[in-house]
């Protein structure tokens, strides 16, 4: 299982494994990773499993589709490049040792 | 033998006892009385929910599907057509746009529970019920007052009788068939009149919708409308009906919530995981799969048991425990993955509201029996009656 490093914004950090296929939103609520909220549920709907992330596996995360760029302008902390919805990256072995940061505040 | 079979009154009653037997000893189970197999975990809940492309929606997603709605609706159709029917609604439902839908609910909650005042014994339904349309009405742009189509109270009815089924016949009924017609000319009737005087309101957008110059195809918004009615009014309605269950039966939970209102946003999540209305949902297996030593065929299909992954010790320590303490994040309370429940935002707000308001008027209260009438449902689970009283 690829595993997985969430910095929040205090800079505390956790690594969990997750089973390929979940998406990074799930793997965070399900192992207690407090700085994603995913209100609903995972289907791209709310912005509040909003992460950045690390550039040298930009190139590695599949695109976002548009609805997740739509949804995306809804992010309550500052948007950024590499702003992404964890819960639209799904977890595979070629993002073993990703690092996603965490904002703020997600609403 | 061990045997799981969703349409038994048993497990309308009381699920959880065969789900811990189907999550120990049968993870993945075949029920010859359901004719799927039944995942009951929560990690392969959850790993199914996500794989949309294996487990397809697209052949309808309620244990017993009603006729000709598998692939019109968002529930019951996969991406990208899924993805298309959902950005046209999804951003009424949105937390931040639901603001000002509060004041709204909450004047309904005010009128519907004042009811109560001076009432030692009632039936909860005959508020809930009346709380649920009202806010959905005003949610959905449903007629309301001088223009309503019909009784408020004959959409609940119609409402909570189609997604029911017969406990005898394994399917769906005469009577539960006659509701989902009433409710598709219901809805036929609201579309009609909203594209032919549109206002600023869901139904109208939808009605009238284009993608890439294209309007959406008659029997999309017909059968898209009908069940956000149906979902709207019977799960918002079936998931009260389990939260003033668990108020009652628990009132070390009901007292530190009566007192501290603002602990009524955790008591909701939990009770989402610990009982939801939204038990099981089902999918249909576009390829094999091999999962604890059994093949599932392309083809079969397969119930997703939210209710007890929810109840999955492997996830959720203590998990027959209610515990509003726990904030169990994750939960499968509304589904999970693309088909995540649209309305989130609103039932948690239009419930959080409604208690609120109801706790005001009655604070401390218990249920009468111990024994309660369960609807009939492969999918959901709520009672019937849910007679209350003042302690």
């Amino acid at each position: 299982m690829p595993h997985i490093t969430y910095v929040e914004a205090s800079g505390q950090s956790t690594t969990v494994n997750i089973p390929e296929g979940w998406s990074l939103m799930q793997g965070a609520t399900t192992n207690g990773v407090e700085g994603i909220l995913g209100e609903c549920g995972g289907s791209c709907a709310c912005a509040t499993c909003h992460c950045y992330v690390a550039e040298d596996y930009l190139a590695k995360v599949l695109p976002a589709s548009d609805t997740e760029l739509a949804m995306l302008d809804n992010v309550a902390a500052e948007r950024r490049p590499n702003s992404r919805l964890a819960c639209q990256i799904k977890a595979n072995t070629a993002l073993d040792g990703l690092v996603v940061h965490l904002p703020a505040t997600q609403e | 033998m061990f045997s799981f079979d969703p349409y038994s009154p048993a497990v309308d009653a009381d699920p959880f006892p065969y789900y811990k037997t189907l999550r120990d000893e049968h993870p993945c189970f075949w029920s010859p009385e359901a004719q799927m197999w039944v995942l009951s975990r929560y990690a392969d809940i959850v790993s199914a929910g996500q794989d949309w492309q294996t487990y397809s929606s697209a052949s309808g997603n309620l244990m017993t599907e009603l006729p000709g709605r598998a692939g019109a609706t968002l529930g019951s159709s996969d991406p990208p057509k899924h993805d298309r029917l959902r950005g046209l609604i999804q951003h009424a439902f949105m937390k931040r746009n639901l603001l000002a839908l509060e004041e709204p609910i909450r004047d309904v909650a005010k009128q519907v529970f004042g009811q109560l005042n001076g009432v030692d014994e009632f039936d909860f339904k005959e508020v809930s019920s009346q709380f649920t349309v009202k806010v959905l009405m005003a949610a959905l742009g449903l007629p309301m007052g001088d223009e309503a189509l019909v009784p408020e109270h004959e959409v609940r009815e119609n409402a909570v009788m189609m997604v029911q089924s017969d406990a005898r016949t394994r399917a769906k009924g005469p009577e539960h068939i006659a509701a989902y017609n009433w409710m598709q000319e219901y809805a036929g009737k609201v579309i009609a009149m909203r594209r032919a005087e549109p206002r600023n309101d869901l139904i109208s957008n939808f009605a009238l919708a284009e993608i890439d110059g294209d309007r959406l195809d008659d029997r999309e918004v017909l059968l898209t409308t009908t069940t956000l009615i149906m979902a709207g009014v019977e799960s918002l309605g079936g998931f009260m009906m389990m939260f003033a269950y668990n108020m009652a039966t628990f009132a070390e939970a009901r007292n530190a919530v009566v007192t501290s209102p603002e602990l009524l946003p955790d008591a909701i999540e939990e009770s989402l995981r610990f009982n939801t209305s939204a038990q099981r949902f089902r999918r249909r297996l576009m390829k094999d799969v091999t999962l604890h030593g059994q093949t599932m065929k392309e083809g079969d299909f397969v119930s997703l048991a939210y209710g007890s992954g929810n109840r999955d010790e492997r996830q959720y320590p203590n998990p027959d425990v209610y515990d509003i303490t726990r904030k169990p994040r994750g939960h499968l309370g509304f589904g999970g993955g693309v088909h995540a429940c649209l309305g989130t935002a609103i039932a948690r707000l239009a419930v959080k509201i409604a208690f609120d308001e109801f706790h005001k008027v009655v604070p401390n209260y218990t249920r009468v029996a111990d024994q309660l009438p369960w609807m009939p449902s492969s999918t959901f689970r709520s009672p019937l009656v849910l007679a209350l009283k003042r302690v």
